[in-house]
């Protein structure tokens, strides 16, 4: 497993490469000067000028390039044009938001909608089942910041249980109780697609020879979905939660703004609105990294699943 | 009884986590104010955001002031310095400054080579955005510890505006500012009521009170400056409490909802960010001043004025925005007459209309008006082709001519010179070495504007000004819209302590008097 691991490490860094030379050329394309964005509408040609040189923005793109690519392999990603802080700096401040946030989504779509997955395929064509499917689709059919909204009025403004901005000061539990809404926010698309994969998965499972059989020898009702249907099932499941803790960055930015939460994808928006190209260069390597993680995680996660799948 | 014991556990274990985890603060006067971005830095010769202006006003001061409250020159007054004097030509000034203002921390007390330091700085194109406005300052010079010495190359138009309270006329620690370098906009040193403490990218900055500052100890102990970009998420937390102080909307009907709200308070204050339409005097067929006065004419401006809100966004006169010192309307305004505007076009030689490019933002606070705008142009066979892009965009894009209108939007130091030097002087025009936001391409009126700035007499000076306004109207160079004002919504347990009727600085200053009442 281990040159597995080393093996997908080793083809990220081509990976990485393109998508540095992409998001280079990408974000150089795009109009706008962000010296005026710095500086502001009243500054003079002169001072926009003299800024240009300072950021090293005079320089021909091919320089740029070199010199991003060379301090790049080195770990500098040089700092954010609009703050000054290091890109590396910038990233470690909202991080553990988003991790926090996005494992906080993962885990309660998975409580949630692996078990109304798996009741659904047991009581197939059933109340139970109409139930979840009915839970699902409202899930996946409500846009994050609708969904958002609506928990904000009924649980902060109605309620006024849990708070409409999230705490970055303060005491601990105001911090998770400032964490609730947006998890729930995130939480529940996802956990309507783990109930609706889970659902699709088992009842493919359930009708395969091995649980007929399992059926007939008398195997009883519970072991023979824990132990031979659900593992089975797994599988799908495992990767639609590694897919979506992946793209989880870039889905999260209107949980982020409706609650007003820092975070990557926050950070990549702003720094998109700003043309902070430095800042943009170094998101997009964390996120790139992050999805390659994410990936080695879940194939690891499959040999765990099911021990049939090999790693080699 | 065992139920009993679990209460009485579970209350004795919420009590201690509450002991400690609540932070000390938490028994504080905390003011909680909710912005639409984040700031970009806090360092006031650099500051350009709404949102970065806001707190370098609290943390500041000028050799003099605007009282908080107003944005009126004349009733500018001393801050820093306790008196001046200048010569009767108004070229050299001197300050006598005020003993023991102290800087936040230990970075001792005000000198007059922290003044030096702070103008020659603000002067600097490197080190300041506001260079330009600095560019006569001849020579400042410290005579001794608590005297400042300013000459000018010539008299300068609301010259004690370049050393109050607003942009490059903020003072500086010398020690911190030379200390810290380039990062002095992360945690910058003034003498103002409030000092920084902390700023957390994309969540929030933290301000305290400077417990030494020269005015007094402020009433509010510490700001929580929080950035909420969803408008949405702000009221919500506006309406749960949990924000005193909030960036409005600038739209006559929110004005209306929140007024009747029970136990809030909308501030409309100025200055106003004047709405106008550069007309590029250089792009076909724009370069015929007929078709510009066609355009002028489709324009109802009235209309536009009713689609934002009488309170909100009251109408322009002049190219020179409402209020400001030089203000002259004896042109007049370009009234809205179709069938004019149809006829010039024929006279022109379009008898079926005009196309014009114009590149458009896609912010809220341009996109709709320009839409109504298109609407009214259309109905005089005026064609807006519009380009409608992102606001980074629409900056370099408008900077590089791509637009053959131009809709802007400003808030400047309330005189004349500042507008008609930024907008309509020859050395502004875009795409030169010297361009600021010339975009009409506009060279009408540069002597009355040069003799205006350099005239020590009044009355001669609003003459001047007058004159290059009448130019810049007949030329057709732009069509003024109207005034946005500034808008907050507040607690009404929130008191400033002073009437807000103005605030340079585009947000409500937070002093020594401002206080929370239960």
């Amino acid at each position: 497993m281990t040159a597995y691991v080393i093996r997908r490490l080793l083809l990220a860094i081509p990976t990485l490469l393109m998508m540095l030379t992409l998001i280079f050329v990408l974000v150089r394309l795009v109009p706008g000067d962000p010296a005026i964005t710095i500086l502001g509408d009243q500054a003079t040609e002169q001072a926009l000028s003299n800024l240009r040189i300072e950021l090293g923005l005079d320089q021909p793109i091919y320089v740029q390039y070199l010199d991003f690519v060379i301090k790049a392999v080195t770990g500098d990603f040089g700092r954010s044009l609009f703050t000054g802080r290091t890109v590396f700096e910038e990233v470690l401040l909202v991080l553990p938001y988003t991790l926090e946030l996005a494992a906080a989504s993962v885990l309660l779509a998975a409580l949630l909608g692996l078990p109304l997955g798996i009741v659904a395929a047991l009581y197939r064509n059933l109340w139970p089942d109409y139930m979840s499917r009915v839970v699902s689709m409202i899930g996946l059919s409500l846009p994050s910041f609708v969904t958002g909204i609506l928990l904000l009025l009924a649980f902060a403004v109605n309620l006024g249980w849990l708070p409409v901005i999230s705490k970055s000061t303060g005491s601990l539990a105001g911090h998770l109780l400032s964490l609730i809404l947006p998890t729930l926010t995130l939480g529940i698309t996802m956990m309507a697609l783990i109930a609706r994969v889970a659902r699709s998965s088992m009842l493919t499972v359930l009708n395969e020879d091995y649980i007929r059989t399992a059926k007939a020898k008398g195997v009883r009702s519970a072991r023979l979905i824990r132990k031979h249907a659900l593992r089975n099932a797994m599988i799908p499941v495992v990767t639609v939660i590694g897919l979506y803790f992946g793209t989880l960055i870039g889905n999260s930015v209107l949980t982020e703004i409706v609650f007003s939460r820092p975070g990557l994808g926050k950070l990549i928006v702003g720094a998109l609105n700003s043309r902070d190209y430095t800042m943009l260069q170094g998101l997009m390597v964390v996120f790139a990294a992050f999805v390659i993680a994410v990936n080695v995680i879940t194939d690891i996660a499959y040999g765990f699943v099911d021990p049939r799948v090999k790693l080699s | 009884m065992i139920l009993r014991w679990r209460r009485v556990l579970l209350g004795s274990a919420i009590a201690i986590t509450t002991a400690l985890t609540t932070p000390a603060w938490a028994q504080q006067k905390v003011l909680r104010v909710g912005m639409g971005a984040d700031i970009s830095g806090l360092d006031p010769h650099r500051a350009s955001l709404t949102t970065d202006k806001g707190p370098v006003g609290w943390m500041f001061n000028g050799l003099v002031r605007f009282p908080p409250g107003s944005a009126n020159p004349d009733e500018i007054e001393p801050d820093l310095a306790e008196s001046w004097t200048s010569s009767d030509n108004g070229t050299k000034w001197v300050f006598k400054l005020r003993k023991d203002v102290k800087f936040h921390g230990d970075w001792g007390v005000v000198t007059a080579d922290d003044v030096v330091y702070s103008l020659t700085r603000a002067k600097d194109p490197k080190r300041s955005t506001f260079s330009a406005a600095y560019s006569a300052f001849m020579k400042i010079e410290a005579v001794d510890p608590l005297t400042v010495s300013i000459e000018l190359e010539h008299p300068v138009p609301g010259f004690l505006g370049l050393v109050a309270n607003y942009h490059g006329g903020n003072i500086v620690s010398k020690k911190a500012a030379e200390a810290k370098g380039a990062d002095f906009g992360k945690a910058p040193i003034g003498t103002g009521p409030f000092r920084f403490v902390e700023y957390v990218t994309q969540q929030h900055a933290i301000f305290e009170k400077h417990e030494g500052y020269f005015r007094g100890a402020p009433k509010i102990d510490r700001i929580e400056y929080r950035f909420i970009p969803s408008e949405a998420s702000r009221e919500l937390a506006f309406s749960s409490g949990e924000l005193d102080l909030s960036w409005g909307r600038r739209e006559q009907r929110w004005i209306q909802r929140w007024s009747k709200q029970e136990g809030s308070v909308v501030d409309v204050f100025q200055p106003g960010e004047y709405r106008t339409v550069h007309l590029n005097t250089t792009m076909a067929p724009l370069t015929d001043r007929r078709v510009r006065e066609a355009v002028a004419h489709a324009i109802n401006v009235n209309e536009i004025v009713a689609f934002v809100g009488a309170d909100v966004g009251p109408k322009g006169c002049s190219v020179v925005p409402s209020g400001y010192l030089g203000e002259d309307c004896s042109a007049g305004t370009y009234d809205y007459d179709l069938k004019k505007a149809k006829s010039l076009l024929t006279e022109a030689g379009f008898p079926n209309g005009v196309t014009i490019k114009s590149v458009v933002s896609n912010s809220n606070a341009q996109l709709p008006i320009m839409q109504v705008i298109q609407g009214q142009l259309a109905k005089a066979g005026i064609k807006l082709d519009m380009q409608v892009v992102d606001h980074p965009t629409y900056q370099e894009l408008s900077r590089k001519d791509a637009s053959g209108m131009v809709f802007y939007g400003a808030a400047r130091f309330p005189v004349a010179d500042t507008f008609l030097s930024e907008f309509f002087h020859s050395s502004a025009i875009v795409g030169t070495s010297t361009a600021i936001t010339n975009f009409s391409h506009c060279a009408v009126a540069d002597k009355q504007i040069e003799a205006a700035r350099s005239e020590g007499d009044p009355k001669k000076q609003l003459a001047s000004w007058a004159d290059a306004q009448r130019l810049i109207h007949q030329e057709v160079c732009a069509v003024p819209l109207f005034n946005l004002m500034q808008v907050f919504l507040r607690s009404d347990k929130l008191d400033y302590g002073y009437k807000l009727t103005g605030a340079l600085n585009l947000v409500p200053p937070i002093t020594e008097r401002t206080e929370l009442k239960k």
